[in-house]
C-alpha cells in the first residue's frame, strides 16, 4: 500500500513538470509583452526604467533560466508578486483559496446528496415515470450551461422573491449566515452539473448490481428492500460512481471559474480569469499549476478510496 | 497459390461491410425503440437545417439595428423580441446556430483526427513513443479543460477560430486514450498477427486491419464531444474570449446584452440560453443512443 502510494507520487512528478512546461510555454508566446500592457497603464516611461523593470521581473533572463527560476519559486512556495497589483501571489491566494474550497465543497455535498438517492430511485424503478423524470433532469443538468443557469437564478430570485445575495464577500467564520446566503445559490448551480453526471452513473451501476446473484440471494432471504438496495447493492455500485465524481473534479474546478464570475465571489477562478485577461502571467502560472497539482493529488486519493470501498482490491 | 493469397482478402471484405450494415441497423433499431433517441436525432436535424438555411429562415438581417424599437417585447413581428440596439433576437439566434455548429464540428473534427492519429500510433507501437505521448496527454489533462482553453485563447487572441483551436486541443488527450485502448485490444486479434506474419507493411495493417475496429468508439466519443464543444464555445464567448461582437453567437448574446438587461428584458438571456441547452441536449442524447446501440462498454468514459 505505502509502496503503491509512493510509486504513484513519484509518477506524478514528471506529469506535473510537463504541465508546468506547457503552462510556462503558453504564457511566453502570449502576444503583447506583459510589460507593454503594464506601461500602457502607467503612462510614459523611459527606456531606462523599462529595462530596470524587465530586470526586476527577471524578463531579461533566457527562457530556460526563467523557467528554472519559476520552478524553484514554486517548490519553495514563493511564487513572487502579481505584475498588476504588485501584491505577493501568496497573499492573494490566501484570500482566494478558501472561497473556492468552500464553493467546491458545498457544491460537491449538494450534488452527491441529491444525485445518489435519485440515481438509486431511478434504478430501482426502472422505466417508470419517476425514472424518466430522473433521467431527463440528469441529462438536462449536463446540457444547461452553468452561466445561463446562474444568470437565470440570480435574476428570478431578484424578480420573484426580491432577494439579492448580500454583496461583498464575508468569510464563513466572521458571519456564517451571511456567508451561506452568498454561497448557497452558486453552490447549487455548480452542484447540479455534478449531480447530473453522478446520477446517471449511480443509476446504471445500481441497475447492473441489482442483477447480481448475491442480490437475488439477499431478496430470497427475505431481507427488507431498503437493506438490500442500500447495504448490499449500493456499496458495490459506488466504485464507478466515485470514479465519475473524481473525474468531475476538473469540471467542478473549471465551473468555479464561471460561477465565481457571475456571482461575484473573489475565488481562484475569478482571480485566474482576470489574470488571463490582464496577461498577469506570474499569477496565471501559479494558479494553473496549483489547480493541476490539486487535481493530480485528488485523483490519487480517488484511486486509493477504491480499496476502502471494495476490500478485494489490493494495491501493490 | 494465387487462390490461397486471394482468399483472406476476400474474407476480410465480407465482415467489414457486414459490420457497416449491422451498425446502421443497430442505430436505426435504437432510434426506433428509444423515443429520446429519435427526439435527439430530430433536434439535431432541426439545428443543422436551421444553420444551412439561416439566410432564408431569418425574418430580418441579424446585424440590422433599429434603435427606435430597442428592447421590444416578444411579438408577432419579433417572436423573441429585440435587443438593446433593436436587432431581431430571433434572427440572431438562427444565425448563431452557424457559429455553434461550425465551431463544434471543426473543433471535434480536428481534435478527433489528431487524437486518433496519436492513439493509433501509441497503441500500435507501444514502447517509448507510447510512454512519452501518454505522459504529455496526462500533463494536458491535469489542467481543467476550460482553464486550458481560456489560457490558449488568450494567448492566440480572442476569436471564433482560436476558440475552435483551443477546444480541439482540449479534446485530443481523452480521444487519444480511448483510441489507444481500442487499438491495443484490436491488436490481440489473430488476423492482425496473421497480417504481420505474411509481411504486411505497418501502415497497411493499421489502416485496413486495426482502424475498422476503432471507428465505433471514435464516432461515439465525437458525438458526445460535439455537445461539449458547443458548450465550451458558448462559455468562452460568454467570458469574452470567444466570438467577438457583432457576430451573433449564443454565448456572446447571453453575456453582452443578456445579463445587462436581464431584469428589463429577460428574453435577451432566456432565448440564447435555451438555444445552447437544446443543441447540447440534442448531441448528448444522440451520443447516448449511439453508445447504447454500438458499444455499451464505453459507459464509463464520461
Amino acid at each position: 500500500m505505502y509502496k503503491y502510494v509512493l510509486r504513484r507520487a513519484v509518477l506524478a512528478v514528471p506529469v506535473l513538470l510537463l504541465s508546468s512546461v506547457i503552462v510556462f510555454g503558453l504564457m511566453r508566446v502570449m502576444p503583447g509583452d506583459a510589460l507593454v500592457a503594464l506601461m500602457g497603464e502607467s503612462g510614459n516611461i523611459g527606456e531606462r526604467e523599462l529595462a530596470k523593470l524587465r530586470k526586476d521581473l527577471r524578463l531579461d533572463l533566457p527562457y530556460h533560466e526563467q523557467y528554472a527560476l519559476w520552478v524553484w519559486q514554486m517548490v519553495t512556495l514563493r511564487p513572487g508578486d502579481s505584475l498588476f497589483t504588485g501584491e505577493p501571489i501568496t497573499t492573494s491566494l490566501k484570500k482566494a483559496i478558501p472561497v473556492t474550497l468552500e464553493l467546491a465543497a458545498l457544491a460537491m455535498v449538494l450534488g452527491i446528496v441529491i444525485a445518489v438517492p435519485i440515481g438509486v430511485l431511478s434504478a430501482t424503478r426502472q422505466d417508470t415515470p419517476s425514472d424518466y423524470v430522473g433521467r431527463v433532469v440528469a441529462v438536462s443538468g449536463l446540457s444547461l450551461p452553468d452561466f445561463w443557469l446562474g444568470t437565470l437564478v440570480i435574476t428570478f430570485a431578484a424578480i420573484w422573491f426580491h432577494w439579492i445575495p448580500p454583496i461583498g464577500y464575508v468569510s464563513l467564520w466572521d458571519a456564517p449566515w451571511r456567508n451561506l446566503q452568498q454561497f448557497l445559490l452558486p453552490a447549487a448551480v455548480l452542484g447540479y452539473r455534478l449531480a447530473a453526471a453522478t446520477m446517471r452513473m449511480t443509476r446504471s451501476t445500481v441497475l447492473e448490481v441489482l442483477r447480481e446473484d448475491y442480490v437475488r440471494t439477499a431478496w430470497a432471504k427475505g431481507l427488507e428492500g431498503r437493506i438490500v438496495v442500500y447495504k448490499h447493492a449500493l456499496k458495490n455500485a459506488l466504485i464507478p460512481v466515485v470514479t465519475i465524481i473524481g473525474g468531475q473534479l476538473g469540471v467542478l474546478l473549471a465551473g468555479t471559474v464561471v460561477v465565481e464570475t457571475i456571482f461575484a465571489l473573489p475565488g481562484m477562478g475569478r482571480l485566474t480569469v482576470e489574470a488571463i485577461l490582464f496577461r498577469d502571467y506570474p499569477v496565471v502560472q501559479t494558479n494553473v499549476m496549483l489547480v493541476a497539482g490539486t487535481l493530480v493529488t485528488l485523483n490519487l486519493l480517488v484511486d486509493l478510496s477504491y480499496a476502502w470501498l471494495d476490500p478485494r482490491i489490493r494495491y501493490r | 497459390m494465387a487462390t490461397v493469397t486471394a482468399r483472406p482478402a476476400a474474407l476480410e471484405e465480407v465482415p467489414a461491410s457486414a459490420v457497416e450494415i449491422s451498425r446502421t441497423r443497430a442505430l436505426w433499431h435504437a432510434l426506433r425503440r428509444q423515443p429520446l433517441g429519435a427526439a435527439s436525432a430530430a433536434l439535431i436535424a432541426l439545428i443543422v437545417l436551421t444553420a444551412i438555411f439561416a439566410d432564408v429562415l431569418s425574418p430580418y438581417d441579424p446585424l440590422e439595428t433599429r434603435p427606435e424599437i430597442r428592447l421590444a417585447q416578444p411579438s408577432w413581428e419579433h417572436p423573441f423580441g429585440t435587443d438593446d440596439i433593436g436587432r431581431d433576437v430571433f434572427s440572431r439566434i438562427i444565425h448563431g446556430s452557424r457559429i455553434s455548429l461550425w465551431v463544434g464540428l471543426l473543433a471535434v473534427g480536428i481534435g478527433t483526427a489528431a487524437g486518433m492519429v496519436i492513439g493509433l500510433l501509441c497503441g500500435y507501437c507501444e514502447g517509448r513513443l507510447d510512454l512519452i505521448f501518454q505522459r504529455v496527454m496526462d500533463a494536458i489533462q491535469a489542467i481543467p479543460a476550460l482553464v486550458l482553453a481560456l489560457a490558449i485563447v488568450s494567448v492566440l487572441k480572442p476569436s471564433t477560430t482560436n476558440a475552435m483551436i483551443a477546444i480541439a486541443i482540449v479534446i485530443i488527450p481523452g480521444n487519444s486514450r480511448i483510441v489507444r485502448g481500442a487499438v491495443m485490444s484490436a491488436k490481440q486479434n489473430r488476423y492482425v498477427e496473421a497480417a504481420q506474419a505474411i509481411g504486411c507493411q505497418h501502415p497497411r495493417i493499421i489502416l485496413s486491419h486495426i482502424l475498422p475496429n476503432v471507428t465505433a468508439p471514435i464516432l461515439i466519443i465525437a458525438s458526445i464531444w460535439l455537445g461539449n464543444a458547443i458548450l465550451i464555445e458558448a462559455t468562452l464567448s460568454f467570458l469574452g474570449v470567444g466570438t467577438q461582437p457583432p457576430t451573433p453567437s449564443w454565448g456572446l448574446m447571453l453575456s453582452s446584452t443578456g445579463r445587462a438587461f436581464m431584469e428589463q428584458a429577460p428574453w435577451l438571456a432566456i432565448f440564447p440560453g435555451l438555444a445552447i441547452s437544446l443543441a447540447v441536449l440534442g448531441f448528448n442524447l444522440f451520443g447516448d443512443t449511439l453508445r447504447d446501440a454500438w458499444d455499451p462498454r464505453l459507459r464509463n468514459t464520461r
